[in-house]
């Protein structure tokens, strides 16, 4: 059986039981005990489970956090945590983060805490409460006016406090690319905050998970060449990698077939 | 311009999709070699094909032999002497080497009441190839030649040809340096006959070897135009790299920290190419390898791969010193390599998609001495999925696939081998843009699980956008080993072509 395989199935046997034991899973897959702790070392630098002697037992926000259920109702939620994990390495000890508001950007905040001594800004409200538990990373909430359905900060105030920083690394995620590559968000608020927060940051890089292709929400943020690097899943349409490619953007993929070396 | 040009062209235009090609001026002589240089898409062939009647320009004026001209279709621009040889050799695959070469004037050689006497043409065909020093079997079909003695063929067609303009495309990438010197002698036998010649090329080497005049083309324009006679090795690089480094940002790179190092290569030498070639490369690195054709990068590939045993030197895997007589032995030390030629020595032809996806990790699909194929469809169909290949159907012809899907299907069967070393030769060549963004990820997803890359390639902008450190072959030795940060494409062409001219 492969890894990708396995991990599925070590994944549903954790929800169901909430721990599992090495030998067991062992036994259930049909594979070597040394397999399967290289499989929960994987799964736990995904952040689903934490090891233990002789075991695994599933980490209590995956289950708890009502933001993740609606993410995971739409079935996204492994492909958000794909763009995380390739943001993560972006990301160098000591930089100075923007995250704004949105469900791909908080599974990048969860997988900061394999970096130390960064300094998190953000506008959401779960943003700021993952990486509040990362004993090693700061963070500071711009504060604001509370958007209640996104749990998110904007307005003015958000605005004048973006000015007092710089930013090495912005992460930006949107609603909507249209084929002709233009940016839409939700909202005129966050339209304003990305606006704000392009002109203090060095590297920008734009989120946007494939459901979001060949769609337009609202209100429109601008060109895609707003950015220099997209992050996005590597199911997007061929027509969208070359166009991006094109426009001298620097497009990273989830695409992940590898299953490591033998 | 000149009165008395066999050629010229005034303000010639073309527009396709994003793509402009702005030609003020250009002219040719009779009796000359005018060489065209530059990088990939610069639009070299393009203008090509508008002067032999493939497209109708959008604006712009031909004069041939002092008068206006349009060619409306490829046998109009052929009626008035000029004649294409493009890069995709075309020719009849199932006809012989002789038919071949005489294709294109059956009506008045060796036919006997209009039937072609092939004895008639075979004899005539070893004569020619006799006095050209051409070392093909005319009786051969044409199915059987390898890429290089195809457009050796092709060239040949050129030197019968009866037209007065004509232009070779990229003739001689794939020809190794005894048939690129019989290419050459063709060439200066046109040259005599007063032929006007259009020769495009890649490998600056050449220029001086056959070449009168030069230009280099950039983005749909000329950029200069000189006599060979007077440029200069620094002149030369100054011209090909123009604006340079103007495309790194659009390559992914994620960089890492490596860690030791896991390959090393000691004074490698393969008679006659290779002459002590000494590097070597840590764990999640990305090293690029880049040089001039028939530098030797295919070579060392196949050295490392065991395809190619080297005369002398020593290779050594994990700090231990390593003999691959086979590919197999250098499979069992973790190493793969994704070969350059997809289509020779890559594709199973008469395979369908599994067993082209699974051929180099059989042993995992092995259960009690038998091939689980119930197991190798499941985890084939999971790694289309993955890789995105399309259409990707078990049962697919592959051979039928386009290159970038023929491509992920060779490196889906590397991927299946799990191995620690990854060679990659011309992994994007002729392959669509989408299937590149596929492999710069897949290869950001390998360096990122602790494997080592080596990418071999051509392309200057993609080494430079994706690769940490850069070697570049000259001569059969390293001719400099560039951090990421250092490399530039100046420096890399001065490195690759210095000496070239000697």
């Amino acid at each position: 059986m492969y890894a990708v395989e396995r991990k599925r199935i070590i994944r549903e046997y954790l929800k169901e039981h909430n721990q599992a034991q090495v030998q067991e899973l062992g036994k259930l897959l049909n594979v070597s005990e040394v397999t399967v702790r290289r499989d929960l070392e994987r799964l736990e630098t995904e952040g689903l489970l934490t090891r233990t002697h002789g075991g695994a037992v599933l980490n209590k926000e995956d289950v708890d956090d009502p933001l993740l259920e609606v993410i995971e109702r739409s079935g996204a939620k492994e492909d958000y945590d794909r763009i995380a994990s390739i943001a993560l390495r972006l990301v160098s000890d000591g930089d100075v983060v923007m995250l704004s508001n949105g469900p791909v950007n908080t599974r990048i905040a969860a997988a900061l805490a394999k970096r130390s001594g960064l300094t998190v800004l953000t506008n959401d409200m779960s943003v700021a409460l993952r990486v509040s538990v990362q004993e090693h990373n700061q963070v500071v909430l711009l504060g604001g006016e509370l958007d209640k359905s996104e749990l998110a900060l904007f307005g003015t105030m958000a605005l004048s406090n973006l000015n007092k920083f710089y930013v090495n690394h912005l992460f930006i995620e949107v609603d909507g690319i249209n084929e002709d590559l233009h940016v839409t968000v939700n909202s005129q608020g966050k339209a304003d905050l990305i606006h704000g927060a392009l002109d203090v940051a060095k590297e920008t890089t734009l989120i946007c998970p494939v459901e979001n292709f060949d769609r337009s929400a609202f209100f429109r943020l601008g060109h895609i060449r707003l950015f220099k690097r997209v992050i996005s899943n590597h199911t997007i349409r061929d027509y969208y990698k070359e166009k991006i490619f094109q426009h001298d953007i620097a497009l990273f993929t989830t695409i992940e077939a590898f299953e490591g070396s033998e | 311009m000149s009165k008395d040009a066999f050629l010229s062209i005034q303000n010639l235009t073309k527009r396709f999709g994003d793509f402009f090609l702005d030609i003020d001026s250009l002219s040719l002589e009779s009796g000359k070699v005018h060489v065209i240089v530059g990088e990939n898409g610069s639009g070299k062939s393009t203008l090509m094909k508008l002067l032999s009647g493939w497209f109708v320009p959008d604006s712009g004026k031909i004069w041939l032999r002092g008068e206006e001209v349009a060619f409306s279709s490829i046998p109009h621009a052929h009626k008035n002497g000029i004649l294409y040889l493009n890069q995709d050799v075309q020719s009849f695959e199932n006809l012989t080497v002789a038919e071949n070469v005489y294709f294109g004037m059956l009506e008045t050689v060796g036919t006997h009441r209009h039937l072609v006497n092939r004895w008639e043409l075979l004899a005539m065909c070893s004569q020619l190839f006799r006095e050209l020093g051409i070392r093909i079997d005319p009786r051969i079909r044409l199915e059987q030649l390898g890429y290089a003695e195809r457009q050796l063929v092709a060239a040949v067609q050129g030197y019968l040809s009866s037209a007065d303009l004509i232009i070779f495309d990229e003739p001689s990438s794939a020809m190794s340096e005894p048939d690129r010197n019989l290419l050459f002698s063709i060439i200066k036998e046109l040259k005599e006959k007063n032929k006007a010649i259009f020769y495009i090329s890649h490998r600056m080497d050449e220029i001086r070897q056959v070449g009168d005049v030069v230009s280099v083309m950039s983005q749909g324009r000329i950029t200069h135009t000189c006599s060979s006679e007077h440029l200069s090795h620094e002149n030369l690089v100054m011209m090909m790299s123009g604006d340079q480094d103007r495309h790194n940002d659009r390559y992914p790179k994620i960089s890492r920290h490596y860690g030791k190092t896991i390959l090393e290569v000691e004074d490698l030498e393969v008679f006659p190419i290779l002459k002590g070639v000494s590097f070597s490369l840590r764990k999640g690195e990305v090293l690029g390898i880049t040089g001039l054709m028939g530098s030797g990068r295919t070579l060392l590939a196949n050295c490392l791969f065991g395809i190619v045993q080297p005369n002398k030197g020593v290779i050594r895997v994990d700090g231990k010193e390593v003999l691959f007589s086979s590919p197999v032995d250098a499979m069992n030390q973790g190493i793969s390599l994704v070969p350059e030629d997809r289509v020779t020595n890559g594709i199973f032809a008469k395979q369908d998609l599994v067993g082209n996806s699974t051929a180099a990790a059989l042993k995992r699909f092995m259960s009690s001495n038998m091939l689980d194929s119930f197991d190798m469809e499941t985890v084939t169909q999971e790694y289309v999925r993955l890789m995105g290949i399309n259409p990707g159907r078990n049962s697919d012809t592959v051979v039928n696939y386009s290159g970038g899907n023929q491509q992920k299907v060779l490196i889906t069967r590397w991927l299946m081998n799990r191995s620690s070393i990854y060679i990659m030769d011309e992994p994007t060549r002729s392959i669509d843009i989408a299937s590149k963004i596929d492999i710069y990820n897949t290869m950001n997803d390998l360096v990122s699980k602790g494997v080592s890359v080596i990418l071999i390639s051509s392309e200057i902008d993609e080494i430079l956008g994706m690769c940490d450190r850069i070697l570049v072959l000259a001569k059969g030795v390293i001719a400099c080993d560039l951090s990421r940060n250092d490399a530039t494409k100046a420096k890399i062409l001065s490195y690759a072509t210095q000496g070239q001219e000697n």
